[in-house]
């Protein structure tokens, strides 16, 4: 009994290092693989109604995963005990900044369209996941293609659920009409947010049974 | 500058333009903790809580101290920042002054910290330009319409435990499918809007 | 102590070194990013005059064709731009571009109408930036609905100044064009807006045209 309450006023003890948030952190973050990659999914989704856009988000979860790992790893036996989540943060805060600073001078017209959410990575489940499981446990070249790894994943799934979003809700992929004259009328429900969630359910209902996890429990 | 007036932004928040349904933000601490609707309501009271307050000192913090500093790029960092602190101290003030309700929310406020949707608000008044009371009432309404969606996906997801839902699609599968219909039925809200 | 000394040491390198590199990339970054700010304003008038572009993408580049093509003219609370190129579509004299902005349903429109060098008739119209209902009052920033308002008139044949969006279905004449099925309150936005800028753009005339 005396331990239940030790352990509830473990929460949030310490500014994020506090060994409740820890376990809480497990049980977020080291949950099993594909919730977590759908947890990081779904704020993503809203990039998936083009396939240019679902491409680019790719490409910055690559960067901010791999860069994110190398540099957790380097400091892993440097970082205070106390701080490591916020380091963490600070760490994947920059590489988000970065990227996005460098999209907005190159890249103008898609740092619009995918507006906040490239900020959003930075609160991204799987990001700090990676770092927590992975990067401080691992030499840093290793950590940093686990990243890579991860990314690559990710993007793969963005960019499927993205070409059926474009294809059916747009007619077109990658800008290209590909159904034009064909008769055939933009579905506008998966131009918008219901199409996303309505693919993704599918696209893991595909990947689950394709690759069933470890334990489907009862309840839905 | 938005010209917007500040009840349709409220509204708008909470229905056709839900910080969830529409925006997609804030599943992730959702789909982890539970699917009970007590819970989700806790939770959702919590998240409306946290982003009201974040919202208006993060705009505070914009607008008076990082674009007069020139610092805006820094401002992914600080919101961050700001809402992990203030989360922090919510947890310190309700511990110190009502530990039932600190053992209640407990579990709660940690999660805070990760949901996409608190800083997903504070970058949308940024973007939309919004002034110090659209921002208010933006994060109002954004936490509102968030813990609509979450208690109505709990209550459904109470229900389905007598569906016979697939064994490959329990989980996130037929939480994706499911908040994907109920997206289509607030889309449904955008008829309701009749000011002058 | 120790513990607390290294930690706060350790947090003030990251942060210093975390700012760093993010002022320096702010600074090297910002020409660009500032260029494509102002770009993406001149872009929108750039396409409404029919003034050709080699890429959307060259910030640069737009500019300097926007400085070379466009003249800008005050008219009361209204901004001009002309088109003084050579390479323009048609050998008439210039077509003058206007931006304007309202409150639509859910957030600002905000959109640039081209007119002929009378300030009477309407070349095009194109509405870049609404929050409108996707499907319904969206359609304002679609191809059908912006081509209704080549050729149309900004005075009624009485003569009287204004703009009318019509019930679809109704008849449209040379001062009036359909507005959209189901999205009855955002075509009534966008006609205020319109009307507005017609009646505007009706008594500065007499300044403007010879």
């Amino acid at each position: 009994m005396s331990s239940d309450v030790n352990q509830r006023k473990g929460i949030g003890t310490g500014f994020g290092g506090g060994k409740g948030r820890e376990t809480l952190g497990d049980g977020v973050f080291k949950v099993n693989p594909i919730t977590c990659q759908v947890l990081g999914i779904c704020s993503a989704l809203a990039v998936t109604s083009r396939l240019e856009k679902a491409l680019v988000m790719g490409g910055a979860l690559v960067f901010v995963l791999a860069m994110t790992g190398l540099i957790v790893s380097v400091l892993r036996s440097y970082m205070p005990r106390r701080i490591r989540m916020i380091t963490e943060v600070a760490i994947i805060a920059t590489f988000v900044i970065l990227f996005d600073q460098f999209l907005r001078a190159f890249y103008y017209d898609m740092s619009k369209q995918l507006g906040p959410y490239v900020a959003l990575i930075i609160t991204n489940c799987i990001v700090m996941g990676r770092a927590e499981a992975f990067a401080t446990q691992n030499p840093p070249l290793l950590s940093m293609l686990d990243g890579v790894a991860n990314g690559l994943g990710y993007a793969m799934i963005l960019a499927i659920i993205a070409i059926f979003r474009e294809i059916l809700g747009n007619g077109t992929l990658l800008g290209y009409p590909l159904l034009a004259g064909t008769g055939f009328e933009k579905n506008l429900l998966f131009a918008l947010a219901p199409g996303a969630f309505i693919t993704a359910g599918f696209l893991i209902w595909f990947l689950n049974t394709l690759n069933p996890p470890d334990s489907t429990e009862g309840s839905p | 500058m938005n010209s917007t007036p500040v009840l349709v932004i409220f509204v708008a928040s909470i229905f056709t333009n839900n910080i969830l349904l529409a925006g997609f933000l804030g599943m992730c601490s959702f789909l982890v903790c539970s699917n009970r609707i007590d819970t989700a309501f806790g939770l959702g009271a919590a998240v409306t809580f946290v982003m009201l307050f974040t919202t208006m000192i993060n705009y505070l913090i914009y607008h008076y101290v990082l674009i007069p500093l020139k610092l805006e790029f820094l401002s992914y960092i600080i919101f961050i920042a700001v809402i992990a602190a203030f989360v922090q101290f919510v947890e310190m003030f309700v511990e110190r002054f009502s530990p039932k309700l600190y053992y209640a929310l407990g579990i709660f406020l940690p999660l805070i910290t990760v949901n996409c949707a608190i800083l997903g608000a504070s970058l949308f008044m940024v973007l939309r330009k919004y002034n110090f009371a659209q921002s208010t009432f933006f994060g109002l309404g954004s936490g509102i319409g968030w813990a609509l969606a979450i208690a109505l996906m709990a209550g459904l997801r109470e229900k389905m435990g007598y569906s016979n839902v697939p064994a490959r699609l329990r989980g996130p599968g037929i939480v994706m499918l499911v908040t994907g219909i109920i997206a289509m039925t607030f889309m449904g809200f955008a008829g309701m809007l009749k000011l002058q | 102590m120790k513990d607390s000394v290294r930690t706060l040491v350790f947090a003030s390198v990251l942060g210093i070194v975390c700012s760093v590199l993010l002022a320096a990339v702010n600074l090297y970054t910002a020409p660009f990013r500032k260029a494509n700010e102002e770009a993406e304003e001149v872009l929108n008038i750039l396409s409404v005059l029919d003034i050709q572009v080699d890429s959307e993408f060259d910030s640069l580049a737009l500019l300097e064709v926007f400085k070379e093509s466009v003249r800008v003219k005050d008219l009361g609370d209204m901004t001009l731009y002309e088109n003084v190129s050579d390479t323009s579509a048609t050998d008439e004299p210039y077509v003058v571009a206007v931006p304007f902005s309202g409150p639509g349903l859910w957030g600002p429109i905000h959109g640039v109408i081209s007119l002929d060098h009378d300030l009477l008739t309407i070349r095009g119209i194109s509405f870049y930036q609404q929050e409108e209902t996707p499907g319904l009052g969206g359609e304002i920033g679609a191809e059908w609905f912006q081509k209704q308002f080549e050729g149309k008139e900004i005075v009624s044949a009485a003569g009287e100044p204004g703009f009318r969006i019509l019930k679809p279905g109704g008849d449209t004449d040379s001062n009036s064009v359909d507005g959209i099925t189901g999205a009855t309150m955002t075509s009534e936005r966008v006609q205020s807006i319109i009307d507005e800028l017609a009646k505007d753009l009706w008594k500065e005339r007499s300044s403007y045209v010879q």
